[in-house]
Formats: C-alpha cells, sequence, structure tokens
C-alpha cells in the first residue's frame, strides 16, 4: 500500500512538472518586462491585411506580432464568448462589432491617435478602412450566356439568372448585411422579403458563408453575377480579368472596420500593441484607401473613377442587435 | 545440494504439483521425465524462481530459499527454443551477462569455453544464420558465462535434428563434469532421459512415480505407470532396432 | 504470474494518468456541459436540438451521404484489391495502383473539396478536359466525391491485407470442380472476405461521418453534422452547451460502428499456412479489372493534379502559362513558413510522445505480468480512444482546459493528437511484442538485468521496426489533421491545415495549394524514409 501511494505521488509530481512546464510555453497572464509578441486577430480581406502587414514590416516589427484572420462571425462570436480573455492584443473588426464588445465586457483600452477622423468615432477605436458594396459579373460568362447587364439587385432576381447568382450569407459574413441593408431601404421588409426569397432561389447552392465567396465563384466563372464588396471587383478589372462592377440602384452601402487594443495586464505586449495600431492607422491607410477607396481622415482624398456611384447610409445605427434583426429576415426569406 | 520439501502447486484449483519431496546432489545430472501436463515444466520453473510454489520448501545447501528471488538464486536455464536475443550477434548472446555480473566468466574463461564449445568461427554471425545445434551451444555459453549454481535445461534436445542429437547428449555430459555442475534436464523423452543422466525422475500428474538410476528403474519399475508408459516405449524401441540389425545380417 | 517490478507500476501509472487527464476527464466535462444549466434545462436542451430543424437535416444528411459514400468506397475498395490479388495483370501495374490510391492520405482531407473545385468545378481541369462539367460538385455529389477519395485508401488497405490471408488454391480447386466464374468467385472470394467487407465499409461510414475537413472545404448547400458544429462553436453567437449535445449526438453513431466492428472481427476467418500460388488464367478478368482500376487511380490522380497546376500558373483557368511566381511569394512568405514550422514541430513531438506511450501501453499489455482485468482496461481505453471523432475530442479539449494553462499552447494540440491517434499504433505494437519469444525478460533477469535494461538491450532492438513504423503513423496522421485540433489552435499554434482553413476566406488557392504541397512533400519524404527503414530493419 505504502509503495502504491510513493508511486501515485512520483506520477502525480511529474504531470504537475509537465502542466507547468506546458503552462511557462503558454503564459500571458503573467506581467513581463520584455513583450510578448502580439496576436493581431483580424477580420480584413487579403488586401487588408497585406496593406497592414506592409506598413508594420516598414516600421519594423516583423516577426514581433503574429497575424490571425477569421470569418467576421467567427471573430465576433469570440469576442462576445471570451471578452478580454481573448488571446488577441490587437483586434481590427467592424466597428459596430468593437462597440458590442465594449458594452458588455469594457475591454478596449483607449487608443491615442495622432490623425484627425473625418467623423466622430469613440476613443477605444479608430477605424481604418470602409467596406462598399457592389454587384459584379463575369464579362465572358455573361457573353457565353447571352444574359444582360444586371443594373439593380432586382435584375438578379429574374429567371435567365437561375443558378448563375452568387450572395453571401448573412450567418457568416457582414458583407451580406450590405446586401440586406440595401433592399430593406429600397423595398421595405414585405416587398423586400420576397425580392430575397427570389434572389435566394436564384442562388441555389451559390449561397456563400464567406463574403469574398461570391467573387471567387465570378472570377471562377462558376456563376455570371454576384455581390460583394466593391473594391474586389475593381482590383480584377485593373488586373484584366473578364470581371466588371455595377453600382446597383438601390445603393452602394458602407461598413466601416476599426483597430482596438485590448486591455491586458502584460503592460509592455500593450503598449507593443498599441504602437501597432498607431501604424496600421497613420501608415497603412496610403495602401488601405486605394483597394477601399473611402475617406476617412483629413487630408484623404479619393479618385472620382474610385467613387462608388451611388453611396447611402442604412437609416438606423448599426449595431449587433440590428444585424440580427436582419439575419431573421435574412432566414425568414429562405 | 537441492532439497524440495512438501512443494506443492495449484492452477486454477487444479493441483499441478502435490506434496513435492526431493534430494538433488552437487553435481549430479538429474532428468525430469513424464508426459505432457505431468508437473514437470512447473516443478522445473518453481526451482528456478520463476513462479512461486503455494506450499513447501526449497533448500539449497542448507539454507531455504523458497522466498529469494529467482535472479538472486543463481540458478541458470536454457529454454526449449533457446530465447537468443536476434538484434545481438553469436557473440553479443554469449557476452550478454558479462556485463552485469562479478561473479561470472573473466575473459579468459569465456574464450576457453568458445573454444570447448566449438563457437569461434560462428561468433559474428547472426542468430537466423546458425543452424540448431549452432543456436543451442550458443545459448549454453550465454548461461554458463553466468556461472549457474544450477543449470536447467527445458527439453534440449526437442528442436534438433536426430544426429546432432547424440552429439549434444555427449556434449552436456562433458559440461556437466568439467564445471561439476549440477543440471537438471526436463524432458518427455525416455530414451534422452535414461541415457544422459545418473538419476531420473518420473512424473506422473503431480507425484513422483520414480526417482532412481537409469539402472533402478530399468530393473525395478516401481510402479505399473513407469512399466506401461516409460519402459514399455524403449522396449519396442529396442526390438525394432534388434530385428532391423538381425534382417540385415541374416 | 510474473512480479511487476516499479519501473512497469509506474509506467502503467503514468499511462492512467495520462488517459485520466486527457480522454476521461474531457469527456466526462463534455457530457457534463451539455447539462450545464440544470437538469430540467439540460433536458430541454437536448429536446430543442433534437427538434432543431437545421441540426436534425444536417444529421440525417450525414447519415444518408456516409452511408452512400461508404458503400460507394467498399465496393470499388474490393474491385481494386480484387486487382492487385486475383488478376495476372504485371506486378508493376499491380504496385502503381497500391501506391496511387494510398497517396491521398498524406493528404489533409480539407485540400481535397479545394482539388475537387479546381478539377470538377465549371472551370475546373477535368471539366475543361471533357468539356462539360461531369459533375455538380456544390452538394452531394462534390461531399460524395470527396469523401470516398478519403475514405478509399483506410477501405482499400483492410480489405488488402484481408485478401493475402485468402487462399487462392480455392480459386484452382474451385474452377477444377467445374464452378462457373460467379460461384467460384462468390465461393472462394467474396465469402470469406464478408466480415472484412463488413468492417471496411463501417469504417468509411464512420470517417465520412465525422469528417470536418471535406465540407468544410466543399460548403455548398448540403449541411452535414460537423459542420453544423462548427457553425455552432464558432458562429456569431457561441453556444457551448448546444456544442456540447451536438457533439454527443456525433459520438452516438461512432460507438455503435465501434462496438459492431468488434463484433464483425469475430467472423473473420483465416485460412493459414498456406503458400503463394499461380492463378488459373483468364484474359477477360485481367482486362476489365486492370482497365478499371487504373481508370479509378487516374481520376484520382486527376484531381489532385490540379493542386501542382493551379499555383503554377499566371491565371487559373484563364492564363495557363507557367509561371512560379506565386510559389516562390508563398515560400518566401514568413508566416506560411512560420505555420509549417509549427505543424513540422506539432507532428514530430506528437509523433514521438505518442510512438513512447503507445509502445509502453502495449508492453505493459503484452510483456508484463499485470491481471486481466488492468490489461483488459487499457485495451477499452484504446477503444475509447479510437471511438472519439476528432470534433468530439477537440471540443472536449476546449471546455476542459479553457481555463488552465494549457489553453493555446502546442501541448495541448499534441496531447489531442497522441489520444486521437493512439489506437492504430498501439495495436500495432501489441501484435509485434506479442511475437517476440516470450522468454526473453527472464532471461535478460538470469543474466543479471534489470527489467528496464532488457527492455533497452533486447525488446526495443527487436521492435524498432514496428517503432518506426508506429512514428510515421502518428507523424502523417498529424500533420494531416484538422477534425481534431481546429478547436484547439490560435494564432501562436496555428499549424498548415488550419491556415488553409482559414486562407478559405480569401480564396488564396495559391497558398492553399503550395501548402498542401509542402505537407505532401513532407510526408512522401517520411513516409519514404520509414518503409525504407523498416524494410532494412525487418529484413535484418
Amino acid at each position: 500500500m505504502k509503495k502504491v501511494f510513493r508511486n501515485l505521488t512520483i506520477c502525480l509530481l511529474i504531470v504537475a512538472c509537465l502542466f507547468s512546464l506546458a503552462g511557462c510555453g503558454g503564459s500571458q497572464n503573467q506581467p513581463q518586462s520584455a513583450p510578448q509578441k502580439v496576436v493581431i486577430y483580424t477580420n480584413a480581406d487579403k488586401e487588408a491585411v497585406e496593406a497592414m502587414e506592409a506598413s508594420l514590416k516598414a516600421a519594423g516589427y516583423e516577426g514581433k506580432y503574429v497575424l490571425q484572420t477569421m470569418g467576421t462571425s467567427e471573430l465576433g462570436g469570440k469576442m462576445m464568448a471570451e471578452g478580454d480573455k481573448i488571446e488577441a492584443n490587437l483586434i481590427t473588426m467592424s466597428s459596430y462589432f468593437i462597440d458590442s464588445a465594449q458594452k458588455k465586457y469594457n475591454m478596449f483600452a483607449d487608443l491615442t491617435m495622432e490623425a484627425k477622423p473625418l467623423m466622430q468615432h469613440p476613443a477605444f477605436y479608430a477605424p481604418i478602412l470602409a467596406n462598399t458594396g457592389a454587384i459584379f459579373v463575369n464579362t465572358q460568362v455573361i457573353k457565353e450566356k447571352n444574359l444582360p447587364m444586371p443594373q439593380s439587385v432586382k435584375d438578379l432576381t429574374k429567371d435567365e439568372y437561375k443558378g448563375l447568382v452568387s450572395i453571401p450569407n448573412i450567418m457568416n459574413s457582414s458583407t451580406a448585411w450590405l446586401l440586406v441593408q440595401s433592399i430593406i431601404s429600397q423595398y421595405g421588409e414585405n416587398e423586400g422579403k420576397a425580392i430575397l426569397h427570389k434572389l435566394l432561389e436564384n442562388c441555389g447552392p451559390h449561397v456563400e458563408k464567406s463574403g469574398s465567396g461570391p467573387i471567387k465563384k465570378v472570377r471562377a466563372g462558376e456563376v455570371a453575377a454576384g455581390f460583394g464588396l466593391r473594391h474586389q471587383a475593381v482590383a480584377d478589372k485593373a488586373a484584366a480579368k473578364p470581371i466588371d462592377f455595377i453600382d446597383p440602384l438601390e445603393g452602394n452601402y458602407s461598413l466601416t472596420e476599426a483597430v482596438a487594443v485590448v486591455k491586458k495586464q502584460d503592460a509592455a505586449t500593450t503598449k507593443l500593441a498599441m504602437e501597432m495600431a498607431n501604424v496600421i492607422v497613420t501608415k497603412a491607410r496610403a495602401d488601405l484607401i486605394k483597394f477601399y477607396p473611402v475617406a476617412l481622415y483629413q487630408g484623404e482624398t479619393v479618385s472620382d473613377a474610385n467613387k462608388p456611384g451611388n453611396p447611402k447610409i442604412f437609416a438606423k445605427p448599426l449595431t449587433v442587435e440590428l444585424l440580427e434583426e436582419h439575419q431573421n429576415f435574412f432566414k425568414a426569406a429562405q | 545440494m537441492l532439497e524440495l520439501r512438501n512443494v506443492c502447486k495449484k492452477f486454477d484449483n487444479k493441483i499441478v504439483l502435490d506434496n513435492m519431496n526431493l534430494e538433488i546432489r552437487n553435481g549430479e545430472i538429474v532428468s525430469m521425465l513424464g508426459p505432457s501436463g505431468s508437473g514437470k515444466s512447473t516443478l522445473l520453473n518453481i526451482i528456478l524462481g520463476l513462479i512461486p510454489m503455494d506450499s513447501g520448501q526449497l533448500l539449497f545447501e542448507g539454507q531455504d530459499i523458497s522466498r529469494v528471488s529467482m535472479k538472486d538464486r543463481g540458478f541458470n536455464i536454457v529454454f526449449q527454443d533457446y530465447a537468443l536475443f536476434p538484434n545481438l550477434n553469436a557473440y553479443g548472446n554469449i557476452a550478454y551477462g558479462l556485463k552485469n555480473q562479478t561473479r561470472g566468466f573473466s575473459k579468459a574463461e569465456l574464450e576457453e569455453l568458445i573454444d570447448f564449445l566449438e563457437l569461434r568461427p560462428h561468433l559474428s554471425k547472426r542468430i537466423d544464420q546458425l543452424s540448431g545445434g549452432q543456436k543451442q551451444r550458443v545459448a549454453l555459453a550465454r548461461t554458463l558465462a553466468t556461472k549457474p549454481k544450477i543449470l536447467l535445461l527445458d527439453e534440449p534436445l526437442s528442436a534438433l535434428d536426430g544426429v546432432i542429437k547424440e552429439t549434444i547428449k555427449t556434449r552436456i555430459k562433458a559440461i556437466a563434469a568439467r564445471y561439476n555442475l549440477t543440471t537438471i534436464i526436463v524432458t518427455h523423452d525416455p530414451e534422452e532421459a535414461l541415457t544422459m543422466s545418473n538419476r531420473v525422475l518420473i512424473i506422473d500428474q503431480g507425484h513422483i512415480s520414480q526417482y532412481g538410476t537409469p539402472a533402478q528403474v530399468i530393473h525395478t519399475p516401481a510402479n505399473p505407470f513407469v512399466e506401461q508408459f516409460i519402459l514399455k516405449q524403449l522396449e519396442i524401441k529396442r526390438d525394432n532396432i534388434y530385428h532391423l540389425f538381425q534382417k540385415c545380417h541374416a | 504470474m510474473r512480479k511487476n517490478s516499479r519501473v512497469t507500476q509506474l509506467l502503467l501509472l503514468g499511462i492512467l494518468l495520462f488517459f485520466g487527464s486527457f480522454l476521461i476527464v474531457p469527456l466526462l466535462v463534455l457530457s457534463a456541459g451539455s447539462w450545464q444549466s440544470g437538469w430540467q434545462t439540460g433536458l430541454a436542451q437536448y429536446g430543442a436540438v433534437l427538434s432543431d430543424k437545421n441540426i436534425m437535416l444536417a444529421i440525417r444528411n450525414s447519415l444518408k451521404i456516409s452511408a452512400a459514400a461508404a458503400l460507394l468506397t467498399t465496393g470499388l475498395a474490393f474491385g481494386l484489391a480484387y486487382t492487385v490479388h486475383c488478376t495476372n495483370i504485371p506486378g508493376k501495374l499491380k504496385k502503381a495502383i497500391h501506391l496511387g490510391i494510398i497517396l491521398p492520405m498524406l493528404l489533409p482531407t480539407i485540400t481535397y473539396g479545394f482539388a475537387i473545385i479546381y478539377s470538377f468545378g465549371k472551370q475546373g481541369l477535368l471539366t475543361k478536359l471533357f468539356g462539360y462539367e461531369l459533375l455538380s460538385i456544390y452538394g452531394f455529389n462534390g461531399l460524395l466525391t470527396g469523401y470516398v477519395i478519403y475514405t478509399l485508401p483506410p477501405a482499400f488497405l483492410l480489405i488488402n491485407n484481408a485478401f493475402s490471408y485468402v487462399d487462392k488454391k480455392f480459386i484452382i480447386v474451385s474452377q477444377l470442380m467445374g464452378d462457373s466464374f460467379w460461384r467460384s468467385f462468390v465461393n472462394t472470394v467474396l465469402r470469406p472476405l464478408l466480415g472484412t467487407i463488413g468492417s471496411a465499409f463501417v469504417l468509411a461510414f464512420i470517417l465520412c461521418f465525422t469528417d470536418f475537413g471535406i465540407p468544410a472545404s466543399l460548403g455548398g448547400t448540403y449541411n452535414v453534422i460537423a459542420t453544423e458544429l462548427y457553425q455552432v462553436m464558432l458562429g456569431t453567437i457561441p453556444d457551448f452547451q448546444t456544442g456540447s449535445v451536438i457533439a454527443l449526438l456525433m459520438l452516438v453513431p461512432a460507438v455503435f460502428a465501434v462496438l459492431f466492428l468488434n463484433h464483425l472481427e469475430k467472423f473473420n476467418f483465416h485460412y493459414e499456412g498456406f503458400r503463394s500460388t499461380a492463378l488459373p488464367v483468364n484474359k477477360l478478368r485481367d482486362r476489365v479489372c486492370g482497365i478499371l482500376s487504373l481508370a479509378l487511380v487516374g481520376v484520382v490522380a486527376a484531381v489532385f493534379a490540379v493542386m501542382f497546376v493551379a499555383p503554377a500558373v499566371k491565371n487559373y483557368p484563364y492564363d495557363m502559362s507557367f509561371t512560379l511566381q506565386f510559389i516562390e511569394k508563398a515560400l518566401a512568405s514568413r508566416m506560411l513558413l512560420e505555420v509549417y514550422e509549427n505543424s513540422l514541430l506539432v507532428a514530430l513531438a506528437s509523433a514521438a510522445a505518442g510512438t513512447i506511450l503507445s509502445y509502453s501501453a502495449a508492453v505493459v499489455n503484452v510483456r508484463t505480468g499485470f491481471s486481466k482485468q488492468t490489461k483488459a482496461s487499457l485495451d477499452l481505453l484504446a477503444m475509447i480512444a479510437n471511438t472519439v471523432p476528432g470534433m468530439v475530442l477537440g471540443l472536449a479539449y476546449l471546455l476542459s482546459f479553457n481555463g488552465s494553462s494549457l489553453k493555446g499552447t502546442f501541448t495541448l494540440i499534441i496531447c489531442c493528437n497522441i489520444i486521437h491517434f493512439f489506437t492504430t499504433p498501439y495495436l500495432m505494437a501489441k501484435n509485434s511484442l506479442a511475437k517476440l519469444n516470450p522468454a526473453w525478460e527472464t532471461t535478460g533477469e538470469l543474466m543479471g538485468d534489470t527489467w528496464a535494461q532488457t527492455m533497452v538491450r533486447v525488446i526495443i532492438p527487436n521492435s524498432l521496426a514496428t517503432i518506426v513504423e508506429m512514428f510515421s503513423y502518428y507523424f502523417i496522421n498529424a500533420m494531416v489533421t484538422i477534425s481534431a485540433i481546429i478547436f484547439l489552435v490560435t494564432a501562436k499554434t496555428a499549424v498548415v491545415t488550419s491556415k488553409i482553413k482559414e486562407l478559405q476566406h480569401f480564396a488564396s488557392f495559391n497558398e492553399i495549394f503550395v501548402l498542401s504541397i509542402l505537407i505532401l512533400m513532407t510526408n512522401v519524404a517520411v513516409k519514404l524514409l520509414s518503409d525504407f527503414w523498416y524494410q532494412k530493419l525487418a529484413t535484418r
């Protein structure tokens, strides 16, 4: 019996050692003098991520951070579930989500920014870009199938587009919200629901989880037309791909993406994250505005060709609650 | 001298050894003979220390060794299938135990043993390159090198071809004589038992049927079992060979 | 029988503690998690999940498509094994079929979906070759294709192995008795293999049912339970309780499958002690089987060919001129190299620690004198580890270790891999150790060794070939897994497969394929190396 106890103790000691060893590898709670790698969570698209990384690299931060991209819903879910226990030090995310998470957890630190924004925003985030929605088409497929050029979202509900349209799913992607906002604003809830229903029917299997799913499908020629982010189509067209974009009659709606720093006990790393946030806002903007041609800070200009043809703003303020309301609207239209 | 007193062993309520009493003198070759299931292997394993007995006593040179572990008894065994280590060559096997023991063979003694067993040309061979007889000798050498106080051999001839059996028999006798080694052999073959050993222990269903010299067994079989199952076999064999030779000469 | 040394007792205790902490406790936490809001509401939660239209549809879909895929896979795998064993096509062709069909095992399932999109899609490589779409990939057909490619290798290996125990002399006897081809086929080939064919079906079914990579990459409208679980756990509103309920529902068919497999095991019979024999000549049989098998291997190879083509051309599929710029760019990216290093680290550590654990468990089981109950409990643990789907295990870890210092560490991912892939290496080791001479430990002890010394000097050297095999199994599986780790990876511990999932958001196919090629190359290298070493050790 004695032996068994002794063996048991030895084993427990070994296990305890293993655990504490493992703990050392991932310790983020203990305050440390040297900053750890800054963990960046972002819902941003490829172009934005590249612009941000380029600015961080130029400022000498290469190797001092790890960056993880996620879908908006995934990152939003993580923020709402984990609060300041989230792994990230720095987050770039849709502003309405940052608002809601701050309200729930008070998890973001106030930023001190040099740049002067055009519009007022809370101190715990700084806008980095705005996304604008638009329709785009694969000109080659349009020609092959002899389809008329669509001018509005409503055009895409016509029968000849059956199986040839792709849109994102609002359950997973905030890009789809831009579409839903335009439909509700233009047609109201009742007519809007019928239009969305017809649109979803036309999409069939091409309702995408990712906001860039539709442009991917259009690029690959899987479908003729899609709804998604305007800048992606602009870039494709500029790269001589068989892509063209259309500002729909219903309007180009926008969502603001912002950067925020999570409050953590590890002061050194938080400070480093602050510096990086500043670099992203001041240095990355020059690149970002090329892809997302919306002026956010004083002194920024956008070329006329890049300005959306029909910019609009949703009547109510954007919140997570409104998103959920619109998600239900979307579900009901299925 | 090795002494067994009232040794009993059961497996799952089946009596395998029933109150065994036995003495084996130093330097003697003793064969344990019996059909399979008679309990002879169990007895061998108890002497070796591999399995404990249920009751009784085991004495060696007057000391009770019943509770002494297998390792500390200082006996050793050559298994029926030799249990040679295939990751080592013949020499690696022979010298295996020397790293651990102070009481084992010296370098010179080992060299002498290798020559005595005529293993010199085979030392660097892999185990699977050795013949049956060579394997047997390597296993013997490996065991002898640890200077066992008693040498146990489990069916030493069963895996060998006919011709080589006779040379191995002679060799085992020579080893026992050379090192004055108490040797216990387990076998099911009466011919082997009676031709190799000083004394033969005949076991039947956990009981000692007879324990005596080969001459005693042949001339005064103790009971019908010895007569029927042990001697009968030998007589048939003898007669067959006798007739064969007579026919040829005729 | 034999007395157990201190070392073996410690070893057993260590193994049991590891399983306790990383299998039993997480599973208990998971099942507790589904009841976390009390008995009444917990029950209501089960009711809510079972009456949720979407979840039930996903479960029905999963059952349906897994059964269809398993049926198809089993048929194809049998055909391939038949071609390899019962026809007179040239040996080189047989080898090519064997190699070609197991190649997908070296790739993560999440790659399959992307390869399928780029092969069978409207602008896919195969679509271009044939001039029209062979099948509509979004939904049932695409998933089915992916699942079949995924489960074909293990099903084939299973049936192939059983075939080598079938005495082909009976085929000759049957023909000499005047049986027709079909009667001979049924009596001498099909019937002896029925148990194995059943096992292959169940195995394929459960692999499909629990796989996450293929539905995650193909998406589409056909929802299955794996993606539903991911959605619930990492969607807009994470719901741990519903997640736990779904995970437990996912466990149910897996439990039945494993019980069924164990049952079938008893029906397998082996002919023993026969020599290989020449097969009767039948040109028609050889041609038909040979051509069909090669065609199947060709299709699988073609699906994955796109993986090499897409990143090596300027603008797939519009501008097919060759360029290395994407590959160079991807390989120059610090981010991709970092996750590749992470993957290597995780795979190496999982393989090393996993091999040690499973080998130790096998040693305790086969080569010590512990009681039957102790040994049976080790087998039971192995069976449980085999039963729990990767996603369920990952979710259990997420719930169990979220508050601990293990959260977000490589250690946790490695532990998950060790448990998840434990069973096969454990059985390999058991099998091999049981064949070693049972008297070696006694001999070693009589020569003055301690138990541990005999292990190091004799037992381990004599099972090195198996250890190499175990290591490579662990390594390759740790390299390609996604379902077990998708809930555990973080930004700092991202591995290649989770990065591929992440890159999906950008539709960055070039990077996805380059990463997949990296995994493939690494696994091919490890496989070749270990096979070479195995051959060398085994023939020693």
